[in-house]
Parts: C-alpha cells; structure tokens; sequence
C-alpha cells in the first residue's frame, strides 16, 4: 500500500514541479506583459501583449479595415510600424510592394505585439467606430436585393457623409467558423444617425449575402463598424450626373436624400440602369424626389424590357442612354457607383462628352 | 503513431484549409471532394495533358471569351461566331487561397455555345486558379471547372503535346 | 562500458551508433520534415536541445529519485512527462525567437514530444547503465546525431529537386525511405569503430 502511494505521490509530485517550471516559463519567456504604443506620434495607448496589433488596436476602439477577419487573406489591414516591430513574416510579404516595405508598411493582423510600438494610421480612423445594431426591418426591393434596416444600440448614433459605407460582421453560421467582414453601402439619410439602412443583393456563394437573405431575422443583433470611403457629393455648383446599377443604388440614393432635406438647388440627373422591371426599385421614391428637389430627374434604362413590362421609358445599355441623354458634360460632376465593368464604359462616354478626368467621382471598393 | 503527411506538404494543407466552405467562399472550393489538394492537382493536370492542352491555353481562352463578353456590361452579347457571353460582376474582391499577394474581382462569365446549346459558368477566381495553379476545384464544388467540359464547350483543340509538366512549380 | 568516456561516447552516438540511421528511431518527423534545409536546420536544433537536456534531467529523476524509491518501472511514464514539458519549453522560445521558424515548423514541432529518438536516448541510458557523463555524453551526441541525419537527408532531397527526374511512384516517402536506407549503409561502415554496449 505505501508503495502506491510512494508512487502516485511521486509522480504527482515530478508532475506538479513541471507544470509551476512551465508557468514561470510563459510568464517570462512569452512576453505577454503590457506595452505602449504610439499612434501618429500623438496618442499613446496602454495595451496587453501577445496577440495581433490588429485585434489590439480593435480592442481600443480604432478599427483598421480589414475583410478577412484578421487571417492575412485581404491585405487591407495596412498599417506603418516606425518602431517595434520586429522581422517581416512569410505571411506579410505577398501583400507589400518593395515601397511599402521601404516605408516600413506591416500588415496589422500579422504582427504579434511583444514590445512597445510607434505606427502611423490615416486619421480618417479615428473616427470608425463598432456599433452594436439591431434588425428592425428586412424587405424585399427585387427578386436579389433585399432592404435591411439597422437600429444602432450602441453607441446609439452614428456619423456619416452621404455615399460612405459600412462593414458588416457576419457571425459563423451553417459551414462557416469564423467571422467574415463584408462593405455596404448606407442608403439612408446621414441626418437619420439612430438607425441606417443597407441594400444586399444576393450573391451565389456570397458568405454574407446568403447569410443575410437566407438566415438574418428582425431582432437580430448585428455588428458592424465604420463609416469608411471617400465617395460623397463635392461642396460644388456644378450639375451632376449620377449613373448607377443594381445595388449601386445605395449611396447615390443618400446623397439624393440629403440633397432634398437640404434644399440643394444643383441640376441632377441620375440615370439607372437595369435588365427588365423587375430590377427596378425604390421607384416611387425617386418620383417623389423628383417633385421635392428643384431640378432632379430619375431616368431608368431598361436593357432588356420584357414584352409584358409595357416599358416606355429609356432602353438600351445604360452607356448607350447616357450618351444619348447628355450633350456637354464639360461643366458638370459625374457620380458612378456600379459594377467596374459599367463605370469604365461610362467613363469613356463621359470623356468623349467632354468631362475632365478630376470631376468624376466613383465607388469602387477595395 | 501520427501518419506522416509526406504526399501533402504543411503550406499545402494550410491552402486546402482556406478553401473550406465560409472561409472565402460560402461553399468553398472543394466540394464534396476528399483528396488532397495535391491529388487533385495532379488529376486535373493528367486530364488536361491527355486533352493535348495546356493550363495557360485554357485560361487564356476564357479570359479572351471574358473579354469579348465585357463589352455587353452585364446583358448577354453574341461573340466569336457562335458564343453568346454574359459578364456580371458584383461589389467586392476575394483573395486567392494560395499564399500570394492580390484579390480576385467576383466576376462571373456565363458563355453558351450557341452551336452545341451547352453553357458553362466560371468566375474571375477560377480563371486565375487555372492559370497560375492549375486548380479547377474540387469534385462536387458549385464553380468545378471540369476541364473536358471546358476544352468541349469553349472549343480548344488540342496542341503538340508539351513534354513538360503543365502545372507551374 | 565503463571505461568510455564522454567524448568517445559523444562519437559514437553521432556516427558509430546513430539513433536515427543505426537505430531507427525518430523516423517520423525525419521523412516528413527533411524537404528544405532551413526547416530541417530548425527542427534538428529543437530536438538536440531536447534531447540533451531531457538525457541529463532524466538520468537526475532516475538515479536521484526512481531508484531510490524503488520506482524504476514508472520510468516510462515519467521520461515522457520530462519530455513533454521540455518540448512545451522549446516551443515558447522558438515562438519568441523567430515567429517563421514557429510557422513553418508547425504541427512538427509538438510532435518532438512523441519522437522515438528522445525516449529512446533516455531509455538507452538507463539500459547500459551509464554515469552521469555518459548520460550526458550521449544525449549530446544522440541528439547531434539526429540533427546531422536531418540534415544530411535534406540537403540531399533538395539536391535532388533540382538536378534529377524521380519516378513519379518513387515521390514522397518512397525516395525518403530510399535516401535513408542509403545513408544508413554508408553509416555501417563505421561499424566496430566504437562499441557502446
């Protein structure tokens, strides 16, 4: 009998002598201590190591874009470490161009944070928050675009500019495991801040777009964050064409929203191109900015009507409706926001109507 | 003790990994397809060397059917004789799951021999995949690539057999 | 057996009697993991630090406390335990040292844990009855001896990438094995050169 125990206490005590060695060992050696790091050599933030700049950063509430979740798939993660950063890693070098790595630009998902860092981030950043939102609606606009409403619950206002977007988290769900990030467009009015409305159209395979038109339900609690982009309506008098197509919609349709509560008296034109009907949508909507705006037209562009769709408004390739539509475009701003392939034929018919290369204005996403 | 994974390196797992369903794609690129990434690899290779092509041929014959299609924006147009082409594209860019830098834009290419009636469907993706890995996707995967059914559909005839190996190292 | 002494047994564990060529153990990871030589370098490191370490700890656990207790036949279980926490050891100062050798080591470096090499080193040890010179002297040299195998194979496997065509049935572990039979062939002509037992 004491032989067992003389046994078990023995192992249990060589067991014991090497778990309490292997904790002084990780306490030590795996530098999980608290650093510092410099944000555009102004703000300074205390953080805990051990885990990516990009998660760290989140946690401080400054949001790096990022698609892929912090997997180094997407490469939009990019962020200048001055100092601190140690070697460059296998998985960084694809995404870098050699003046990226000259510039001493690191991919913040990938680098872990083990001593005190200085990096550099547009300032634009600062202002992208995470929301906690809610599903207050879900409508059908077409037979692929679905309307979501988001009510914001904290924080519960945002602050965007007509035509920026947002990136929604879609949670593991069915066959996927981790979350995925995908940018939309806002559609809603920028002064509207305690609530915002997205169009999704549905995309076979998409992650998101299944997972919003197959599975979200209103109540749904929602993440995303933002607002990011560039695209917006220029503070200037000139007359503007705006051409989109599909869910191209969204942004054009805030900026419209906005212009007509704020009485903007420029000319506006904004040509939407579609298959059939069917496509069409938020209609009545444009009708109705038609009467409350000065000077605003909605001209849809059916390229293939079907014969029961009685259409007797614009057909043909939206390229085709534009260049019969607009005569001199030298004095005015084009607004696009579509599928790469449309707004390139667009800019082409744009040009040989005349408009400088710097007044047209597009959405393309990363 | 543990199988030695010798058939399959480790970078090769971690690339079949991101081609698991919701990693990239919703349903990923493997299907119900089992194999090793490198299996499959090497079948495909096999089929199109027995076809008498080459990966870059293939590619290159989409990217020219693509090309002729862009032009009809997104509505179907009748090109190079007796192909009608439809290229759509939606918001976005997925990476490519093997490890190199650039996102692929989501657009998709539907051309229809107009002369056999038969279709096929293929994205950016793939013809970057076939390209530069010569992947065609896994058995079973909603955008497989089966090389017979692209060399019959987009019309490739065969070449002088190449004596080298068709996929690039 | 007595009479070797550190530096003969040192040798003799590296060339004479190389666990891995001689013995065979720790064939798992040598076939998986000799591909390049950068990750052969790496991985051959980690498992002479291993093993070095673990022989000399577990010569101490056996003579100091096993023995004593008459717990000779837990050694199997306790040699392990040793390794394991050793390998964890290794795997926090790989992570901190070089993040790619970390990445590209992978699964293979947990799997040291499992590697008949290490056992079998502190298995030997007790077997043939060694002092705690010889302990040392051979976790050093087998160790050592592990490391040079790896190396050796990787350097050849990759020669072989680039200057030569194998048959297609041959690649992968067909060529490894191949390889390795070969080497431990030129291995044997160290033979009687040292005795060990």
């Amino acid at each position: 009998m004491t032989e067992l125990l003389i046994a078990v206490g023995v192992l249990c005590a060589i067991n014991t002598g090497l778990a309490v060695l292997l904790m002084i060992a990780e306490a030590t050696i795996n530098r999980t201590g608290t650093w510092r790091i410099t944000v555009n050599g102004t703000k300074e933030l205390t953080v805990t190591g051990g885990r990516s700049l990009l998660a760290v950063l989140k946690e401080q509430q400054i949001f790096i874009p990022s698609a892929c979740g912090g997997r180094g798939s997407c490469g939009l993660c990019k962020v200048a470490v001055l100092e601190g950063a140690g070697p460059l890693l296998p998985t960084e070098l694809p995404w870098l161009t050699p003046e990226e790595q000259k510039t001493q630009v690191r991919l913040a998902c990938q680098i872990k944070v083990r001593r005190d860092l200085s990096i550099r981030i547009p300032e634009e950043l600062f202002s992208v928050k995470q929301y906690r939102t809610q599903v207050a609606g879900l409508s059908d606009l077409t037979h692929d675009i679905k309307r979501v409403t988001l009510t914001l619950l904290d924080p519960p206002a945002i602050t965007f500019k007509a035509g920026q977007y947002i990136q929604l988290e879609v949670p593991p769900y069915a066959l996927t495991d981790e979350p995925v990030y995908r940018a939309y467009s806002v559609s809603s009015d920028p002064c509207e801040t305690g609530r915002i409305e997205l169009e999704i159209r549905y995309v076979p395979n998409g992650i998101c777009t299944t997972y919003v038109h197959r599975h979200l339900k209103v109540g749904d609690a929602v993440t995303i964050n933002g607002p990011y982009g560039t695209f917006g309506l220029q503070p200037t008098d000139r007359e503007i064409i705006c051409i989109a197509g599909g869910s191209g919609m969204a942004p054009i349709q805030s900026i419209l929203l906005e212009m007509a509560r704020t009485g903007n008296p420029r000319p506006c034109r904004y040509f939407f191109g579609a298959r059939a009907r069917r496509d069409l949508f938020q209609t009545e909507l444009m009708r109705q900015l038609e009467k409350s705006l000065p000077n605003f037209r909605y001209i849809p562009a059916l390229s293939a009507p079907d014969p029961e769709d009685n259409w007797e408004g614009e057909t043909g390739r939206i390229t085709e409706v534009v260049d019969r539509q607009v005569q001199d475009a030298s004095q005015a701003e084009a607004y696009l926001c579509g599928s790469p392939l449309m707004i390139d034929a667009c800019i082409q018919v744009l040009r040989a109507k005349g408009m400088p290369d710097g007044n047209i204005f597009y959405d393309k996403f990363a | 003790m543990r199988e030695t994974r010798v058939k399959q390196s480790l970078s090769d797992d971690r690339i079949q990994d991101r081609m698991r369903p919701g990693v990239i794609t919703r349903d990923g690129m493997l299907g119900e397809d089992r194999r090793k990434l490198r299996d499959i690899l090497d079948a495909d290779d096999a089929a199109v060397r027995r076809l008498g092509l080459t990966h870059a041929r293939i590619a290159a014959r989409m990217r020219e059917l693509r090309d002729a299609g862009a032009r009809g924006l997104g509505e179907p147009i009748q090109v190079l004789g007796h192909f009608e082409v439809r290229v759509d594209s939606v918001r976005g860019r997925l990476p490519c799951p093997f490890p190199h830098p650039g996102l692929c834009r989501k657009e998709f290419v539907e051309v229809r021999n107009l002369r056999s009636g038969e279709q096929v469907m293929f994205t950016e993706l793939n013809t970057h995949l076939i390209e530069a890995h010569g992947f065609y996707e896994g058995a079973g995967s909603p955008f497989r690539q089966d090389p017979e059914a692209l060399a019959r559909v987009l019309e490739l005839d065969p070449d002088i057999p190449d004596p080298g190996r068709a996929i690039p190292s | 057996m007595q009479q070797l002494g550190f530096f003969a047994i040192l040798f003799s564990a590296v060339f004479t009697n190389n666990i891995l060529l001689t013995n065979y153990l720790g064939m798992c990871s040598f076939l998986g993991c000799s591909r390049e030589v950068k990750t052969s370098l790496g991985l051959g490191t980690a498992v002479f630090f291993v093993t070095a370490a673990t022989s000399v700890l577990n010569w101490l656990v056996y003579v100091y406390i096993l023995v004593p207790l008459d717990l000779v036949y837990l050694r199997f279980i306790v040699f392990i335990v040793v390794i394991a926490a050793f390998v964890q050891l290794v795997e926090m100062i790989i992570e901190r040292v070089s993040e790619t050798l970390y990445l590209a080591l992978g699964i293979f470096l947990p799997l040291i844990t499992v590697n008949c090499a290490i056992l079998g080193a502190s298995l030997f040890m007790v077997i043939r009855n060694y002092t705690f010179w010889q302990a040392a002297g051979y976790g050093l040299g087998a160790g050592l001896g592990w490391a040079l195998a790896i190396l050796a194979m990787a350097g050849i496997r990759q020669r072989l990438v680039q200057r030569s065509r194998v048959p297609r049935g041959l690649e992968g572990p067909g060529i490894a094995l191949i390889i390795a039979g070969t080497m431990a062939l030129a291995f044997m002509g160290f033979n009687g050169m040292v005795s060990l037992n």
